[in-house]
């Protein structure tokens, strides 16, 4: 990455800071709307907070770690149809998380073994195949059981809309806010700076002790079992699984998110996948306005699809360190006026 | 026999359009540095402006696909000059995100100007009819597109080892510094090849959509591609014929000893297989990493 202030490491006090202002702010957020709008609004902001947990996850593995993967649908598929086993087993609600982050944690270390061979533009490949390869075993498995239609999951909450998105929201609050304290646990530890060391200079990790294979595998692990465990809860949240709801635009989404939030950090998780879910729920009535209700209606799909890609091509070329480094240049700005 | 004759001709035919696609990959990436995810776009694009010009304007064929190869390869010229220009020498990943942004960008714009329309690229001077070889019936025009397509590959190819400008295109992206140093304008240089690059990605477009139908389900086709990029040698260009046609060929036995579903998934397994046991490929340039 650039050598900016943003990219050293950070002191554990900065990154605590940085983690109680965003789940601060996080809980806030989610509460306020959960008490005072309407079922679509917690809907959405549920969404966002499922983009959240696969977006931490995928920070520590690219972020952190600098492993790039396009692997995130392969690892969703993998949750998704670890629940769908599970249920056809007869196991309970949460029993099935848990199985899912095993077994997509297994998933991961077996897509990180050829990271120990190889890295840059091979990995993107070869976690692209292992994308297509997961695809099509799910593909398999459902076209043998169910059909095309794709498999149900039981709800975890039933009754109104409003209950039952209330309900979504809450969870998924307490489960971010637990996986956000995991990274930031992990990324203000040992095992975060031997991450960075071999994001940064992977040459000269082994000589001041990190164990470059092992790191990297433990990356590959805890990142794929975080994604798997939203791959899960999206199964049970969309009450439905399917291999069609996994394409690759779904793993390059979770690449934009990370890329526009801001690389390696816990705040650039959070708003980056805000950012990118929001955006096809705030396009339609943005066209609405400025182009007129017969344009939106008929491209606002494919606006929100332009929009989005230009979001990537302005945040690569000007402003790698995303939202987050806006912030912090921001604050830095705003110190220096007051204290002169 | 006849079975063996549909994977052999089967897979040569995809094979020449991977060959175009491989060689297009191959030039930006010797430009570049960059792996293009957006190639498809390309692809896609260059069959969707052929049949609507054509439906539009009623011009013959060859005059319709040379102004929309044209327009492809400026938007080529352009992916280099606004955005892959200014991000050279960066780590790999970060040009691959700016493809997929592109990409998705190209995506919206195909879906507004296009929408669900269905395009028949038709070509003059083809004969409908089918031959018989080794006991199985082909379509004379699968062969004359695969003779095209590998006969396209071969010349461009050929111009780059044996022509000034190949030479030049070559020494460009083997050393910059040195090329320039040595009066080439590198800059120049890698804007032909990006706008060549996007050509080949459209003359492979219009080559399958004129086979088949004007889907966005092409795109895949040039992800389908990689391994054959990757088995030749990212980047080697002769590396680019040998890898389309292998992969073309792999993908002709499976389909017809396997069956259609199981292309993709042999492809990616193949893709896996190559970059472990053989990362450089056949031709491309052993990159040395001391620890």
């Amino acid at each position: 990455m650039t050598e900016t202030a943003l990219q050293t490491p950070p002191s554990w006090k900065v990154a605590r800071q940085e983690f109680l202002i965003t789940a601060g702010a996080m809980t806030a957020v989610v509460l306020v709307c959960g008490v005072t709008t309407g079922s679509f609004t917690i809907f959405v902001v549920n969404q966002i907070l499922l983009a959240c947990i696969g977006a931490l996850g995928l920070n520590l593995l690219m972020g952190t770690a600098g492993q790039v993967s396009i692997g995130n649908a392969a690892f969703l598929t993998c949750g998704a149809f670890t629940t769908v086993l599970c249920e056809r087993a007869g196991l309970p609600f949460p029993v099935d998380l848990v199985l899912a982050m095993v077994s997509c944690g297994l998933f991961g270390a077996a897509v990180g073994l050829p990271a120990l061979r190889i890295k840059g533009i091979y990995l993107i490949l070869s976690t692209m195949a292992a994308h297509f390869l997961a695809l099509f075993a799910a593909e398999k498995y459902q076209s043998a059981k169910v059909g095309s239609a794709g498999f149900m999951v039981d709800p975890v909450f039933s009754g109104s809309l409003l209950f039952v998105q209330r309900g979504w929201s809450v969870l998924l609050l307490a489960i971010t806010l637990v996986v956000m304290l995991a990274v930031n646990r992990l990324q203000t530890g040992r095992t975060g700076r031997a991450w960075r060391t071999i994001r940064d200079r992977e040459d000269a990790a082994p000589a001041i002790g990190v164990h470059t294979a092992r790191y990297k595998l433990l990356a590959f692990v805890i990142s794929s079992a975080v994604i798997g465990l939203q791959g899960a809860l999206l199964a049970h949240f969309s009450a439905g699984v399917s291999n069609e709801s996994f394409p690759l635009t779904v793993a390059i989404a979770a690449i934009a998110m990370i890329l526009i939030g801001g690389m390696g950090s816990i705040s650039g998780s959070v708003i980056g996948a805000a950012i990118i879910t929001a955006l096809p729920h705030v396009t339609p009535p943005l066209v609405d306005s400025v182009l007129g209700s017969s344009v939106s209606a008929q491209y606002a799909a494919q606006i929100a699809l332009i929009l989005y890609g230009t979001l990537i091509v302005v945040f690569i070329s000007y402003a790698r360190d995303g939202v987050r480094g806006w912030i912090i240049h921001l604050a830095a700005w705003l110190s220096r006026r007051t204290t002169q | 026999m006849d079975l063996l004759t549909v994977a052999v001709i089967g897979g040569l035919s995809l094979g020449a359009i991977y060959a175009l696609i491989a060689l297009g990959l191959v030039l930006g990436f010797r430009a570049t540095d960059t792996l293009n995810f957006s190639h498809g776009q390309f692809m896609l694009l260059a069959a969707y402006l052929t049949g609507k010009f054509k439906i539009m304007t009623g011009l013959p064929f060859w005059i319709v696909a040379l102004a929309a190869l044209l327009i492809v390869a400026a938007v080529g010229a352009i992916l280099y000059r606004g955005l892959l220009q200014r991000l050279v020498g960066l780590p790999h990943f970060i040009p691959v995100i700016a493809t997929l942004g592109f990409a998705a960008i190209a995506d919206g714009i195909m879906g507004i100007l296009f929408g669900a329309e269905q395009f028949v690229i038709e070509l003059p001077g083809i004969p409908d009819e089918h031959i018989v070889l080794f006991g199985a019936r082909f379509a004379a025009k699968t062969l004359i597109l695969t003779g095209f397509g590998f006969g396209l590959a071969l010349l461009i190819a050929a111009g780059l080892h044996y022509t000034d400008l190949g030479r030049r295109v070559r020494a460009a992206g083997q050393d910059p510094l040195l090329a320039s140093q040595g009066g080439i304008h590198v800059h120049r240089i890698y804007l032909a090849s990006w706008a060549v690059s996007a050509a080949l990605a459209g003359v492979a477009g219009i080559v399958h959509g004129s086979s088949t139908v004007v889907s966005p389900g092409m795109i895949e086709l040039a992800l389908l591609a990689f391994p054959a990029m990757l088995l030749g040698g990212l980047d080697s260009i002769g590396g680019a014929l040998v890898g389309g046609a292998l992969v073309g060929l792999l993908q002709g036995f499976v389909a017809a000893y396997l069956g259609g579903e199981y292309v993709n998934v042999v492809s990616y397994v193949a893709l896996l297989v190559i970059m472990l046991f053989l990362p450089e490929g056949l031709y491309g340039t052993r990159k040395v990493t001391r620890v």
